[in-house]
């Protein structure tokens, strides 16, 4: 697939998203399934589980672990629908190629959201298990399971170039 | 911000311990913990490093690569809340983080 230019980039003039329109029909879409799973109900399942991770792992701080889910979970869904937001909006119709430093670490928050959700949808693991697992795995994979591994894929490209982006300019300038 | 309100439920603790009196042990400080996981990009977590912490490059590429190759690594400590705060906003950035006391016991 031949491409024009990096999806972002920084430049004298600052950040930059090149995405065309129907990549950034695409994020938009996923970031509101993402946000619609923010505000579900559902019951805690695997996807839920990355999402809201637990913070102690110790037994005796059972009622700590609670505090924090009870807590900072609401805390924890209002940031990441503020990001979301923001990259919906810049991502919109009025789509505007020259994007802020906080557009861009909006983007990185609500793209690794997506990302965490289909990871854990696509049981996604480390290269170095992939020798254990291959011949396990071969039979469970579909077209569809590739379809998604190759948007997984893409999307962790499209992260890969925004973190590039911001790293280039933080050496250009204060964080 | 401190979570110490009161629970709903009183679970059985059978081992709670003197330890927990002992004010070496309260004073020890919490270490919050990155951990490996197969979704985060390296390069990723090295920028949430910097970005939060403040860190090098250099830095936070050598706790990311630790991460990656150990299974886990210390990226910051202090008192609870503090700790509380920074795994809040690991979580933020959707790392898997956790906090613990440190000690010879429980040290990554």
């Amino acid at each position: 697939m031949a491409r024009r230019s990096l999806p972002f980039d920084f430049t004298r003039r600052g950040y930059r998203c090149n995405l065309d329109s129907d990549e950034r029909h695409l994020v938009r879409r996923l970031i509101g399934e993402v946000s619609a799973l923010l505000t579900s109900t559902v019951a805690d399942d695997p996807k839920m589980k990355r999402l809201f991770p637990p913070a102690y792992l110790d037994d005796a701080e059972r009622e700590a672990e609670s505090d924090y889910q009870q807590y900072m979970r609401e805390e924890l869904v209002a940031s990441r629908l503020d990001s979301i937001l923001r990259v919906d909006t810049f991502l919109a119709d009025e789509f505007n190629a020259q994007i802020t430093a906080e557009d861009l670490d909006a983007f990185t928050a609500a793209l690794n959201g997506v990302r965490l959700v289909l990871g854990t949808l696509l049981d996604v693991h480390d290269d170095a298990d992939d020798d254990d697992h291959d011949d396990d795995r071969a039979s469970l994979h579909s077209d569809v399971h590739d379809d998604e591994m190759n948007l997984y894929n893409y999307l962790s490209w499209l992260l890969e170039s925004a973190v590039a982006a911001r790293m280039k300019g933080w050496d250009s300038k204060d964080r | 911000m401190t979570l110490v309100a009161a629970g709903p439920t009183i679970v059985e603790r059978p081992e709670v311990d003197e330890e927990t009196q002992d004010s070496t042990y309260i004073d020890r400080p919490w270490v919050v913990l990155v951990w490996n996981d197969p979704i985060n990009l390296m390069s990723y977590v090295t920028f949430v490093l910097q970005k939060l912490f403040g860190y090098s490059l250099e830095k936070a590429t050598q706790l990311m690569l630790d991460v990656h190759e150990k299974g886990k690594a210390v990226v910051s400590s202090g008192n609870r809340e503090k700790a509380e705060m920074d795994v809040y906003r690991l979580h933020e950035h959707g790392l898997w983080a956790t906090m613990q006391k440190d000690g010879p016991k429980e040290s990554a």
